[in-house]
């Protein structure tokens, strides 16, 4: 009788912080969701009752020539980011595997930038690569020439590619560098009884093995770069010519600037499904079953 | 032969492993070096080679008050909301994922279905709402909208449930025949034989706080009360181009506790990525 008076105790106990956790998310998760969606079919400017106006927000967004510019951008951004970042992360995993002493030094120095805060690092960036900062000045008295890092259209998405990569590739890294460790030896060996060595076992056997750890790293990189918000506000201001204008900070201006929050959030819906699908898509094209046997 | 080559080719990759290290922490050492040089030095590449001055630390503790812009304050504020939210996060996740794990109840998996469920959709869409639903209660410009919308996390409980299920039940069975209540179950069992993956949580929290901008940048209006990074980012805006020197000194005051956790904390930091790959 105790016993289970005490089990039925147990259970009403488990289920209050159950129960604490779907009140709280009723508060902060269902409701501004619910928000979300019927500020995508208002106007409305902060002030008064929310006015339903149908789809007028999602046709105003389809012709948001800003909205589609920073949609382009974002993938722009991905185009530069995602090769820079896979390689550096590539080539930092294997070289740190063959390592012997010095190791955790090593993985240490990459990996503290994780932690650079977002701010902070914009401005050392847009300090180190300005016009004539310590990387142009470089540059210059070395090889004759300088690069308009953020003052080009051309180049400042990439600027800010090799930035976000700078942050990223020591944590990238060890997770490629953790599935690494875990291929078993064997394989290798098998590998090189068969005469497969070098470039051809990397590519036929390696790369496979750590298909897990590749995907996590690309979806964590392909969601970075629908995120990207501080880098342009500090910098670019989305400059020049809009060329590093991104979908937050076209939703931030259009929210809080323009006073336009029913347009921001239908952006943002739009974000989402954008989002969904390129991680959906990439998952498909690079997501292989890998059987060990 | 071939074992010389290897030999070759393993001290060319230590080589190579270790400039590279150096290079990637150059951008951190750059950045110290500059808040130590007077303004007109701060574009120059050299790290030593430098007229050391703490002008620019002073002309941030003193001056900045005349500007009205207090970073000392801000600094006090940030590590307040970062350290209430991650208090709270590490007590409520540990509660609430015990229940999640360890006692059945009716509609357990329902609950653990939706946390993942939760995970799906980005924290951008929630960003106009929130600050709706903060303006709502009155709460800009305080404190609490900063620490509120923060305190229970999905992805924390999701993480510390699974790592919950692994502790053995004769613990807990025991501890119950001695008589023990819930309380003293999570606090003297589950939290100490988990306390690998609560770290992790707290450290995460903890980093995530202190560098989230947007959503302080929203929602701060008075510059007592914003955290540091904002406070930064305004300054940065304003007096970027008079006040290089002091700049970077507050880039150096938002980035070292970071640091120096990381550097403390290391281990942990990379056992975040072991457990993140299960």
């Amino acid at each position: 009788m105790k016993i289970l008076s005490l089990k039925q105790r147990e259970s009403l106990v488990g289920a209050s912080g159950a129960i604490t956790y779907l009140m709280y998310s009723s508060i902060f998760w269902f409701y501004p969701f619910v928000w979300l969606l019927i500020l995508s079919i208002s106007k409305w400017r902060f002030i008064g009752k929310p006015q339903i106006i149908g789809l007028d927000n999602f046709k105003a967004v389809f012709a948001s020539e800003i909205f589609w510019k920073s949609v382009g951008n974002s993938f722009r951004f991905m185009g530069f980011y995602l090769p820079i970042v896979l390689t550096l992360s590539m080539l930092f995993a294997v070289g740190l595997q063959r390592m012997k002493i010095g190791k955790t030094f090593v993985a240490m120095c990459f990996f503290v930038s994780s932690v650079a805060s977002g701010v902070a690092y914009s401005i050392v960036f847009s300090k180190l690569f300005a016009d004539n900062g310590p990387i142009n000045q470089f540059l210059y008295s070395n090889f004759g020439f300088d690069i308009p890092w953020f003052t080009d259209s051309n180049f400042s998405m990439l600027t800010i590619a090799i930035m976000v990569s700078w942050k990223m590739v020591g944590y990238y890294g060890l997770i490629i560098y953790a599935g690494l460790e875990a291929i078993p030896k064997s394989y290798i060996e098998a590998a090189a009884l068969d005469g497969v060595t070098g470039i051809k076992r990397f590519f036929k056997i390696t790369l496979p093995l750590i298909n897990n750890q590749l995907m996590m790293v690309l979806i964590a990189a392909v969601t970075i770069s629908f995120g990207i918000f501080t880098e342009p506000y500090m910098i670019t201001g989305g400059g020049p010519m809009q060329s590093t204008i991104t979908p937050m900070v076209v939703m931030y201006e259009a929210a809080f600037k323009s006073i336009n929050p029913t347009l921001a959030a239908t952006m943002s819906i739009f974000m989402a499904v954008i989002s969904y699908v390129v991680i959906r898509v990439s998952k498909k094209l690079m997501e292989k079953e890998v059987d060990l046997i | 032969m071939r074992y010389k080559k290897n030999k070759i080719g393993t001290i060319v990759i230590h080589i190579a492993m270790i400039i590279g290290g150096l290079f990637w922490i150059y951008p951190y050492a750059w950045l110290i070096a500059s808040s130590f040089k007077p303004s007109q030095q701060i574009y120059t590449t050299g790290l030593f080679n430098i007229d050391f001055t703490l002008e620019n630390y002073n002309f941030l503790f003193d001056s900045s008050a005349k500007l009205h812009r207090p970073f000392v304050k801000a600094f006090f504020n940030s590590l307040v909301v970062s350290l209430s939210v991650t208090s709270i996060v590490v007590v409520t996740t540990s509660f609430i994922s015990y229940g999640l794990a360890k006692i059945k109840f009716y509609g357990r998996e329902a609950v653990n279905g939706f946390i993942l469920f939760q995970m799906v959709f980005p924290a951008f869409m929630f960003i106009i709402p929130l600050f709706i639903l903060i303006k709502k209660m009155g709460l800009i410009d305080s404190y609490s909208a900063l620490i509120l919308p923060n305190i229970m996390s999905g992805w924390a409980i999701f993480m510390l449930v699974q790592s919950y299920k692994s502790t053995p039940g004769e613990y807990i069975e025991a501890a119950i025949i001695d008589g023990a209540g819930i309380f003293w179950i999570i606090g003297k069992i589950m939290v100490p034989l988990n306390k690998a993956i609560l770290s992790i949580i707290a450290l995460n929290t903890f980093v995530g706080i202190w560098d989230n901008f947007m959503w302080p940048l929203i929602v701060m209006k008075s510059f007592d009360k914003m955290p540091l990074s904002v406070l930064l980012a305004i300054f940065s805006k304003e007096f970027g181009q008079q006040y290089v020197g002091p700049v970077m000194a507050g880039a150096v005051i938002q980035t070292l506790p970071m640091v120096i956790l990381f550097i403390l904390f290391r281990k942990h930091f990379l056992n975040g990525i072991s457990v993140s790959l299960k």
